[in-house]
């Protein structure tokens, strides 16, 4: 590829849920909200799911940001999710920490299966933030 | 035809007569449940008029993405057996769950498991006609494939417009186009029957005011569907009379619908929403373009309807109340429509480059007087009658004969879709009665 | 690893290829480790696609297949269906999204969506390099469907799936079935009306040996999942024994001191704390209404059916499937919308059906003849303002339908429609047609500029800027006014909660896919039905029973389920046995075992829903989902880094 890469704003990775966030993401694709190409989704089957060293993998590898397109309250698999999917970013974060990361480079929301244009404010304020601090 | 030699006779459970999106449906869960199902279309393909849209509202999904694999799935089904181009001549009730159809099955003179769809008969033949599938916007050949996602997408030569100059014979490579073929007649003998003959279209040469036909800009919304179709004629929408790209388009509503001069008093439940639909797509294609819809109503009444109008008035679509009397035409091609603006109370004028008739939806009439013994009865507007319409929406005048999708009455696809499972399930019931 | 994997990059017919470079992005994967054949195809969904996707795979012995293309919500299935026919196990099929989440996302960035296309086809090979083949776990089925709500929509369903051979518990929370049509007489479509059309229905439940109807009766928890939930249902008792001496009843109706507003009339009469909606309402006997019963044992005096004893039970219930047809409930204007609430002859319009049924021969209200009706639409849809942006669908038509029959069955009634735009769609526009023709006057104000109503001295007046004759401002002196309200999901909807059904926007229940899916959701084996999933007529109502009753019916019919095999796995050797994940797991999956000597957790298969809660909480990483392992999911992560 001549000239480099084409996208090259903040890389997001974004995990989210087959039944409630990834509907939404869709969604926002269908309805044409625009959000920077730079975002990548990986959808598994519920929030709560996400092991810390994927995270820590992906930004170790190249991503400059994790988002978590939680399930919140709506999660098909019950309601402990919201609490278990807060357990996962704090242990994460806590592991940033350690490793001398910016822990706000993780970053999580609950997206429900409608919540389309939230989740594209969500990436796009992230993005935001992660080019200004990549800058600084 | 060979007269003497004795009729074939097959065997099934359930006939579907009409391959559109609810008879697929209807013949999806029954096959589903383990009943073997005999399709019968009288198109080259099917799919009925959703495969032909370009996309749908309110979601805007795409109609072929949602018609292609449910065609597909219906057509590998091991439980559904799918004669295309086949008539339906004469049905009889024996008794209960005692059925006897004879069917007819005209000549595609291609044999259809040898076609491979490679084009190459198209472009060897020499003869060109208009093609309806695409509304005639463009032309076909005399060898043709009816569209590039028909189902089969097999090729069929138009009888009536070949030459037999046999070019298409020489270049198919693996000659399965057969001049030999005959028309074959079948004795079928069928448990239960669905109808889901779906529904036609008004002609606008009814309403010679409006010019269709006359003036080339003037287009039916079916056409339009066409020029914005995944499968489209053009890469672009564009004026059939100069080819030029229209920057004014003005829609007709309710044309041959809520009109007794036309014979039908009905509204039919469809129009309005298609053209929203249409508008919103053409504000895409031509992000230049005005457009213009001329309404008594807005129908927006189901579920996303009234946000998906809302979201048509936001980009900008204008919204005009008013009953359109006249069209004339302009030299340049630009049209101009006479119009009584409710609002204003006046009789106004305005100028469009393109007019589309969003047409109403009319019965199919026909398939009620192949019914031998029994009446199958037809409702105030001939449409097929619902006997019990609160409780068993899907059953007709005729115990084991059910009605599915726009052979009722005008409906949207999900409607049709709910309505092609309601047919399903009171066959199922009625099948089942037997073996108890 | 795979080394014949077999790429497919679809146009869409321009909905991806118009904004991405389908070609490049063949380019740039081609030569991707494994991949054996890359190309691009109009609409890979398509039967001349598909044929030739399994000619490939039989062909050239490919050994993975990724299809780049739309949503996985669309046509995962559809491909995996593809793989299957060629011999291929389809969890050797993995689906790339483009179009939702590439093409249409970023349709204002051609090179941009371009790029990103090039790496999720990269990850999906990725994934698929490492993909194992599995099989289905099978389950039995139970034979039964649960449906909750004895409405139409519930009664219908009820009928069609025990005809067609299943076991069928119908659970009505109220002590009478027939749900909202009761409450109305004449019903437009036919001339049969909303007490004939329940009892009919009422007649075929009850004569059906294989419907059980609980009435008094909710779901409060539930346990399992498709093919075999549990159930638990709670049946509050009428207080009544099965037999019942009308004169008794009613003379202890006359003793009951509590009176409470009655709810099937819309409160505007009232009842007693023992009580029947109508007389020869289904099941015909009355029950009484403990949360409003003082005890005061008055008409246990004057009856000997009343039965104090009687208890709440609880039952444990075993069904496949759930059919959920829960109805709506009316829209309850604001204090002061439209002058409800404030004045004294503003009404709804379920108010006004209960009115009609009232009176005889002179249409009454609070002891004023009613000759001049003003009737406004759309209350509590399509608002401006609030949140019920759509349209409910049966109220231009069923509104329009009762004026008429208002008009023929009094004398000099006078029927003033403020509307929005009338939407008798369908065949229905003949009534509105007839109405016009008796005489109805219909004036018409855009969305934001609603009529308004006013009490000026003893008079109520409705004004209008009406469209319809050049915006001027018109008032009509009114002697009733009708609130056209709409469909709103019910009020107490926690079985909605409980079940985890999603909502739409308008926040009725969610269906998956309104054209390929309608009656499904999300949560497997429970299917919707009725006006639970959005504003529907009786009609609309019972197609939609029917298709659901079909869709829940094949998940019991055959008696066997085939799940999905991507469950939770342990890894023996790692696992130590702390219980964390015993722990965390919703469902219960887990078990201790002992196994060669040492104790760890073992995953019952057929229990586990994959969710992958278990996951993060296990200290010694020894747990997975069988097609999501670590290195799925870090070898994606890999793939999606350009130039990493
Ligand atoms: C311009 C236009 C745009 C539209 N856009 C949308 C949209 O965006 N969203 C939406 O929800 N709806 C839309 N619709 C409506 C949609 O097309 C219909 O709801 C749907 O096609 C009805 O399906 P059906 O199966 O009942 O009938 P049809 O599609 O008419 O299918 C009937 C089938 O039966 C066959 N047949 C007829 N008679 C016989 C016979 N005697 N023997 C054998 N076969 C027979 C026909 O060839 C046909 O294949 C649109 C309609 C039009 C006209
Ligand atoms: C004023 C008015 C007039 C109408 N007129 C007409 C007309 O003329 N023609 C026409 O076709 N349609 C008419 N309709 C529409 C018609 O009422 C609906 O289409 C129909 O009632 C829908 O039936 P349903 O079974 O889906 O819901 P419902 O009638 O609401 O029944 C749902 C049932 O579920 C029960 N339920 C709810 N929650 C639970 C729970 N958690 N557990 C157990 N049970 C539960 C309820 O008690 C109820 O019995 C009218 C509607 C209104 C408001
Ligand atoms: S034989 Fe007929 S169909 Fe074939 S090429 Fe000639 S004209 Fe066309
Ligand atoms: S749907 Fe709209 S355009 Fe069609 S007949 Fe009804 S009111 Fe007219
Ligand atoms: S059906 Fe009529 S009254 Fe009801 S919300 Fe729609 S437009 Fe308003
Ligand atoms: S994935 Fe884990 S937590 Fe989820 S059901 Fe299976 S065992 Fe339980």
């Amino acid at each position: 590829m001549a000239g480099g890469k084409v996208n090259d704003g903040p890389r997001i990775l974004v995990f989210s849920t087959d039944k409630i966030s990834d509907p939404a993401i869709d969604m926002a694709g269908l309805l044409k909200l625009h959000y920077p190409p730079t975002v990548y989704t990986i959808s598994i089957p519920c929030s709560s799911a996400v092991k810390p060293r994927w995270i820590l993998h992906a930004l170790e590898q190249g991503f400059d940001g994790v988002f978590i397109a939680a399930d919140g309250t709506d999660c098909p698999y019950g309601e402990s999710c919201t609490e278990k999917t807060g357990q996962v970013v704090s242990t994460t974060m806590q592991m940033m920490k350690d490793k001398g990361m910016d822990p706000a480079r993780l970053k999580m929301a609950a997206i429900c299966s409608v919540c389309s244009e939230p989740f594209v404010n969500h990436v796009k304020s992230f993005s935001e933030y992660l080019r200004k601090s990549s800058n600084s | 035809m060979n007269m003497q030699e004795p009729r074939k006779t097959l065997e099934y459970d359930v006939l579907v007569i009409g391959g559109g999106i609810a008879g697929g449906e209807s013949a999806i869960n029954l096959a589903n449940l383990g009943y073997k199902v005999l399709l019968v279309e009288k198109d080259l393909s099917i799919g009925g008029k959703m495969i032909l849209l370009s996309k749908v509202f309110p979601t805007l999904d795409c109609a072929a993405c949602i018609t292609t694999p449910k065609v597909s799935e219906i057509a590998r089904h091991p439980n559904i057996t799918i004669f295309t181009g086949t008539e339906t001549r004469k049905i009889t009730k024996k008794g209960e769950h005692r059925f006897e159809v004879d069917i007819l099955q005209k000549p595609r003179y291609v044999h259809i498991e040898d076609c491979t769809g490679c084009q190459l008969c198209e472009e060897a033949c020499p003869v060109s006609v208009t093609d309806e599938y695409q509304y005639g916007l463009v032309g076909r050949k005399a060898a043709f494939i009816p569209f590039s996602i028909a189902s089969p997408r097999v090729a069929a030569i138009d009888i009536e417009n070949c030459t037999l100059c046999g070019a298409c014979e020489r270049v198919c490579p693996t000659n399965c186009i057969d001049f030999t073929m005959t028309e074959e007649e079948f004795l079928v003998k069928v448990k239960a029957i669905v109808v889901a003959t779906g529904f036609n279209l008004f002609d606008p040469l009814k309403i010679p005011r409006y010019g269709y036909g006359k003036f080339r800009n003037v287009l039916t919304s079916m056409q339009m569907e066409r020029q914005l179709a995944p499968t489209r004629p053009f890469n672009t929408v564009l004026r059939p009379g100069d080819g030029k790209l229209p920057d004014n388009i003005a829609y007709v509503l309710c044309t041959g619908s809520r009109d007794k001069s036309v014979g039908n008093p009905i509204c039919s439940q469809i129009c309005c929403m298609y053209s929203i639909k249409q508008a919103q797509l053409l504000m895409g294609a031509l992000p230049m373009a005005d457009i213009t819809i001329y309404y008594l109503h807005i129908r927006a009444f189901g579920k996303g309807f009234n946000e998906f109008y809302v979201q048509a008035q936001d980009m900008g679509v204008e919204f005009v109340k008013g009953k359109v009397g006249k069209i004339t035409e302009k030299e340049n091609g630009n049209l101009i429509l006479r119009y009584e603006d409710v609002e204003a109370g006046t009789v106004q004028e305005a100028e469009h480059d393109m007019v589309v008739l969003s047409v109403g939806v009319l019965p199919n009439l026909g398939i009620s007087d192949v019914f031998e013994n029994e009446k199958l009865e037809l409702d105030p507007f001939n449409f097929i009658n619902q006997s019990d319409m609160l409780a068993s929406p899907a059953k007709t005048s005729i115990e084991g004969v059910f009605v599915a999708g726009t052979a009722s009455g005008p409906m949207d696809i999900p409607d049709s879709i709910l309505s092609g499972g309601a047919a399903s399930a009171e066959t199922t019931s009625y099948l089942r009665r037997e073996s108890l | 690893m795979k080394k014949k994997i077999g790429v497919y990059i679809c146009h869409c017919g321009g909905n991806i290829s118009d904004y991405v470079d389908v070609e490049k992005v063949r380019e740039a994967v081609k030569n991707e480790e494994g991949v054996f054949l890359a190309k691009t195809t109009m609409f890979a969904c398509a039967d001349s696609n598909q044929k030739e996707m399994v000619e490939d795979i039989r062909k050239e012995a490919l050994d993975g297949v990724v299809v780049a293309s739309c949503s996985p919500k669309l046509h995962l299935l559809t491909f995996r269906g593809v793989v299957e026919r060629a011999g291929m196990n389809k969890y050797n099929y993995v689906h790339a999204n483009i179009r939702e989440q590439v093409s249409w996302a970023h349709s204002d960035n051609k090179p941009g969506a371009t790029e990103k296309a090039i790496q999720v086809v990269k990850a999906a090979i990725a994934k698929v390099r490492h993909a194992e083949a599995l099989e289905p776990i099978k389950v039995k089925s139970t034979k039964a469907v649960a449906v909750i709500g004895a409405g139409v929509a519930g009664m219908r369903a009820a009928i069609e799936l025990a005809e067609a051979g299943a076991e069928v518990y119908l659970i009505e929370r109220e002590y009478f079935v027939g749900g909202r049509t009761a409450q109305w007489d004449d019903l437009c479509i036919t001339e049969e009306t909303g007490k004939e059309l329940v009892t009919r229905l009422y007649d075929e439940v009850m004569k059906h040996k294989h419907v059980t109807l609980f009435t008094g009766a909710e779901l409060v928890d539930y346990s399992g999942s498709v093919g075999n939930f549990n159930l638990k249902v709670k049946v509050t008792p009428r207080y009544f024994k099965l037999q019942c001496s009308s004169d008794e009843l009613q003379k202890a109706i006359e003793v009951c001191p509590v009176e409470v507003p009655d709810e099937f009339n819309f409160n505007i009469t009232t009842r007693k704390a023992i009580y029947h909606n109508y007389p020869s309402e289904y099941p015909q006997l009355p029950a009484i209404d403990m949360k409003n019963c003082t005890r005061c044992g008055e008409c246990e005096k004057v009856c000997s059916s009343v039965d104090f004893s009687q208890k709440t039970e609880m039952l444990n219930l075993k069904v496949g499937s759930i059919l959920l047809a829960t109805g709506f409930d009316p829209y309850e204007p604001k204090k002061g919308e439209f002058g409800y609430g404030e004045i004294d002859n503003v009404v709804t319009f379920p108010q006004f059906k209960r009115i009609v049924h009232y009176c005889d021969d002179k249409l009454m209200y609070k002891g004023k003849e009613i000759k001049h009706i003003a009737y406004i639409y759309c209350v509590g849809s399509r608002q401006v303002d609030g949140e019920n942006k759509y349209c409910s669908r049966y109220c231009c038509t069923a509104n329009i339908h009762t004026a008429i029959t208002v008009k023929k069955k009094y004398k000099n009634i006078y029927n003033y429609h403020f509307n929005r735009g009338i939407r008798t769609y369908g065949k229905a526009e003949v009534w509105y047609d007839e109405s016009s023709r008796l005489g109805d006057i219909y004036l018409q104000s855009f969305e934001d500029h609603p009529p308004v109503v006013e009490k000026r001295g003893d008079q109520t007046f409705v004004k209008i800027r009406d469209i319809l004759t050049t915006d001027k401002e018109l008032e009509v002196a009114a002697d009733l006014v009708v609130l056209v309200t709409g469909m709103v999901p019910r009020a107490d909807n926690s079985i909605g909660n409980l079940l985890k059904v999603p909502k739409g926007r308008d926040k009725f229940f969610n269906e998956i896919h309104m054209k390929l899916r309608p009656v499904e959701t999300v949560i497997d084996g429970v299917t919707i039905a009725g006006a639970s999933q959005g504003p529907k007529n009786i009609m609309e109502s019972m197609n939609s029973a029917l298709a659901a009753a079909t869709k829940s019916f094949s998940l019991v019919d055959s008696g066997e389920l085939a799940l999905e095999p991507t469950v939770a796995r342990v890894n023996e050797e790692a696992c130590e046995w702390c219980g964390k994940c015993e722990e965390a797991c919703p469902y219960s999956a887990f078990e201790k075992v002992e196994k060669n000597g040492k104790t760890i957790a073992k995953v019952n298969a057929a229990v586990c829903k994959g969710c992958g809660m278990c996951l993060p909480v296990c200290p010694e990483n020894a747990l997975d989902l069988i097609g999501l392992s670590d290195e799925d999911v870090e070898s994606m992560i890999d793939a999606l880094i350009p130039n990493a």
